[in-house]
């Protein structure tokens, strides 16, 4: 689960300049012609950093994106949503694996990328920065912030990096799960018993907010944004994919009866765009910089597991094998 | 709107919302960086879907030794839907050509024959045959290195399909699945609550909108 | 055949995989390595699983629903071993319960495949590959961990011998092993502890770990009773926090 955000922010220059134009030519053409660049490939250093950064938050993601759900596993409700929530949760696991080999095929470790993300050097989507209160808050979680990440995954997988690409099919093919079975769970909760649609309903208030958030405030046009468009590193607008998300799961929330906390919240049928109360930036902001409700327990679940696993870690490192980074 | 984050605010120092949290006792403090560790090795992973397709590679998984390669791999590369067999080797032990393209075939820049001493063992090929997709295990030869193994298979695959990139593999560094294993995979089909089919409830919304109406 | 004996071995063995596969559970997202982490949830998914299957049994042959029966009983009507309901601890802790747990389950299945009572039979033919993944794991890790660095030998023989009467406790005897025998229901518990015994002391063997004399050890029965720890009661309250918001509802 990922959302756009913060991923793109902090870099001066381009560097640019100091590439071999011919081999710059040849790499961008090679993206036009719509070819996949490969490990193997030569690359400019600003699309190997800028590609790290993005697999590597997304990966953080996955696995800081495991614990909002995680809350619910050991408690959710019969056979049937207790072997799904089980599943779902190792998928986001599975996920982070799977995008961590696509990063490392760049030549930065795991290892490295999970101390950076311990230490806070590296960020994660905001959005599991909030708690999950209830039950309706996982089933929210598993429905529409997969979806949201759905949206984001799929345009991605359309970039020009090759492992990137390959990860992102396979983890888009097992999102389909997650969104029917948040679908369903949702869907459950609004055609039940007044308890269960009040539940339901908090959850969306709760979590509209966030969600907005997701896919990160509207990009500014510069040089670099340009660029990371051009070598297809960033696919679409932050803009443009919360307005494809509300176009997909807005009027599927609203058949359901449900509200949402935003009074302006309407499709402008004459530019096909929805219009909404602009979300709240300085809350984004101060949230991704470490002042949210969770952002603390994330951190130190995540340090406590390593901590905790540190024991077997060492126990199993034998001077028989030897890290590489991986081929493709 | 106001800021909503007020919706989320949680009294300072509660027990955390997920029990299993609560139980880790998580230690009062500063956040310090994990102590760096050695990462374990590298392993390719190859999957066979279905008894009689080919082997195709699908990822890596990071391991102590080969053994927990596999654990690792079954579990990471063959959790959902069909399998019928896995194998892994580590990274360190595939032997990779150059890579070309436009219809070059990485065979023509094989040289043809190189002189070799030395015991004659299996060597497994796996074939990239089109950019941005994975290699495909595509048999084997006996050889007396990899680098002759290379020349013995070009003969084979000079005039064929363009191949874009080779990976050889001597068959002794490879883990394969034993025969018995193969029950490992046996009840996948029914783990019904992976997969997206399980969860239609389009009658449930139909039967709650007439209802409302 | 007889029933009551037959409803007995499906509760306990049920009451089992679900308490031991809701533990396994609580490790997922908190594992010591990524891979594991996923492997770990795929056994704590089989075992639920598994349970699952054995209460569908249950159901066919009168008893309630398979989610009110696991969800809506109290402690002292479950059937497990005291074993699988203790808390995970440290990974050590979990390891070896998972090994000295799944080697006995995998002969419990193994035997029943030649079960005269053909629903059983059938489902342990089935789950049989399951089993095996599950033992190929746990052997592995034991092997490597047991004979690894000090402090990872250390730990799990202290596992090992917390563990272990607890674990003779998966054996203790029901009132009907002699009818479960005689209709070729199941061989029976003395007849799986032998085996699990023997199996138990030759991977423990191939390690550093140093076996403790089964016999002098008193194990941990009242599980197949109802007598449990205090760990229980509250695992299940947890476990039914929010079915129990509504019974009757459709989650």
């Amino acid at each position: 689960m990922y959302g756009g955000g913060n991923t793109f922010e902090g870099i001066k220059s381009t560097g640019l300049e100091t590439e071999d134009p011919v081999k710059l030519a040849e790499f961008e053409a090679r993206i036009e012609r719509g070819e996949k660049i490969e490990p193997h490939d030569w690359m400019p250093q600003l699309y190997r950093k800028q590609l790290i950064r993005m697999i590597e938050q997304h990966a953080h993601s996955e696995i800081i994106g495991a614990l909002p759900e995680g809350t619910w596993i050991t408690r959710a409700p019969g056979f049937k949503r207790k072997l799904a929530l089980m599943a779902k949760v190792q998928d986001e696991v599975g996920h982070a694996q799977l995008l961590y080999g696509a990063a490392e095929t760049l030549g930065k470790p795991r290892e490295q990328m999970l101390d950076d993300l311990i230490s806070g050097k590296s960020k994660y989507s905001n959005i599991f920065n909030y708690p999950a209160f209830t039950w309706a808050d996982s089933c929210f979680i598993s429905w529409l912030v997969d979806a949201g990440a759905i949206v984001n995954q799929l345009a991605n997988a359309r970039g020009s990096y090759g492992p990137y690409c390959r990860a992102l099919e396979r983890i888009c093919a097992e999102e389909s799960f997650h969104l029917k079975y948040g679908h369903h769970c949702v869907i459950h909760l609004a055609t039940g018993s007044q308890v269960q649609r009040d539940m339901m309903q908090a959850a969306f208030n709760r979590w509209w907010p966030p969600m907005m958030h997701f896919f990160g405030p509207s990009d500014k046009a510069s040089v670099h944004s340009e660029i990371l468009m051009r070598w297809k590193v960033k696919m679409s607008s932050n803009d443009d994919q919360r307005n494809q998300f509300l176009d997909m799961y807005v009027p599927k929330i609203w058949e359901l009866g449900f509200t949402l906390p935003d009074p302006n919240l309407r499709k402008n049928t004459e530019t096909d765009k929805w219009e909404y109360t602009e979300p709240d930036w300085e809350e984004f902001k101060r949230v991704i910089n470490g002042d949210g409700p969770c952002n603390a327990e994330r951190l130190a679940v995540r340090r406590t597991a390593e901590e905790r696993g540190r024991w077997v870690r060492k126990a199993l490192l034998a001077p028989k094998t030897e890290y590489v980074a991986p081929l493709a | 709107m106001a800021s909503l984050g007020c919706h989320f605010l949680l009294p300072l120092m509660m027990k955390s919302l997920d029990p299993r949290v609560t139980r880790l006792n998580i230690p009062e403090g500063e956040l310090v960086p994990k102590v760096p560790l050695d990462q374990f090795g590298t392993f390719e992973v190859f999957v066979q879907i279905k008894e009689g397709k080919g082997y195709r590679h699908e990822g890596i998984v990071h391991a102590p030794n080969i053994d927990m390669a596999f654990l690792f791999a079954k579990e990471q590369f063959s959790r959902r839907m069909m399998c019928s067999g896995i194998f892994v080797a580590e990274t360190r032990n595939v032997y990779v050509t150059a890579f070309t393209e436009d219809k070059d075939n990485v065979y023509s820049h094989i040289v043809d024959n190189i002189p070799e001493d030395g015991e004659e063992e299996t060597y497994e090929f796996f074939h990239l045959n089109k950019r941005g997709k994975q290699h495909s295990h595509i048999g084997s030869v006996p050889a007396k290195s990899h680098q002759h193994a290379l020349t013995l298979a070009k003969s084979e695959f000079i005039n064929g399909d363009p191949v874009y990139n080779v990976w050889v593999i001597k068959t002794s560094d490879i883990l394969f699945t034993n025969e018995e294993d193969k029950i490992m995979w046996d009840t996948l089909p029914d783990k019904k609550f992976r997969d997206a089919s399980d969860y239609r409830a389009s009658d449930k919304i139909k039967e709650f909108k007439e209802r409302q109406q | 055949m007889n029933e009551q004996a037959l409803k007995e071995l499906l509760y306990k063995m049920a009451d089992d995989q679900l308490i031991l596969g809701h533990r396994n559970s609580e490790w997922t997202g908190f594992g010591p390595l990524l891979e594991e982490d996923i492997a770990f949830s795929s056994m704590a998914q089989d075992k639920v699983g598994q349970s699952q299957a054995l209460y569908t049994i249950l159901h066919e042959l009168g008893e309630g629903e398979p989610d009110t029966v696991a969800f809506m009983r109290n402690a002292d009507q479950f059937h497990n071993c005291q074993l699988v309901e203790l808390p995970n601890g440290e990974y050590d802790f979990s390891l070896i319960r998972h090994f000295l747990f799944d080697t006995a389950e995998a002969i419990r299945f193994e035997m029943l495949s030649n079960s005269s009572y053909a629903p059983l039979a059938q489902l342990a033919k089935k789950i049989k590959g399951e089993l095996r993944y599950h033992t190929m794991h746990a052997n592995i890790w034991i092997k490597q961990l047991g004979a690894a660095t000090e402090e990872s030998i250390g730990k799990l023989q202290q596992s090992l011998e917390t563990a272990l009467p607890y674990a003779l406790g998966i054996f203790e005897p029901s009132p009907y092993e002699q009818e479960l025998i005689s209709e070729g229901i199941f061989e029976g518990e003395v007849a799986l502890q032998d085996v699990w015994l023997k199996k138990v002391e030759e991977v423990i063997g191939q390690t550093k770990l140093t076996m403790p004399d089964v016999a002098s050890l008193t194990p941990a029965f009242g599980g197949r009773v109802g007598k449990h720890s205090s760990h229980l009661q509250p695992l299940l309250d947890e476990m039914s926090e929010v079915f129990k918001i509504d019974p009757g509802a459709d989650w």
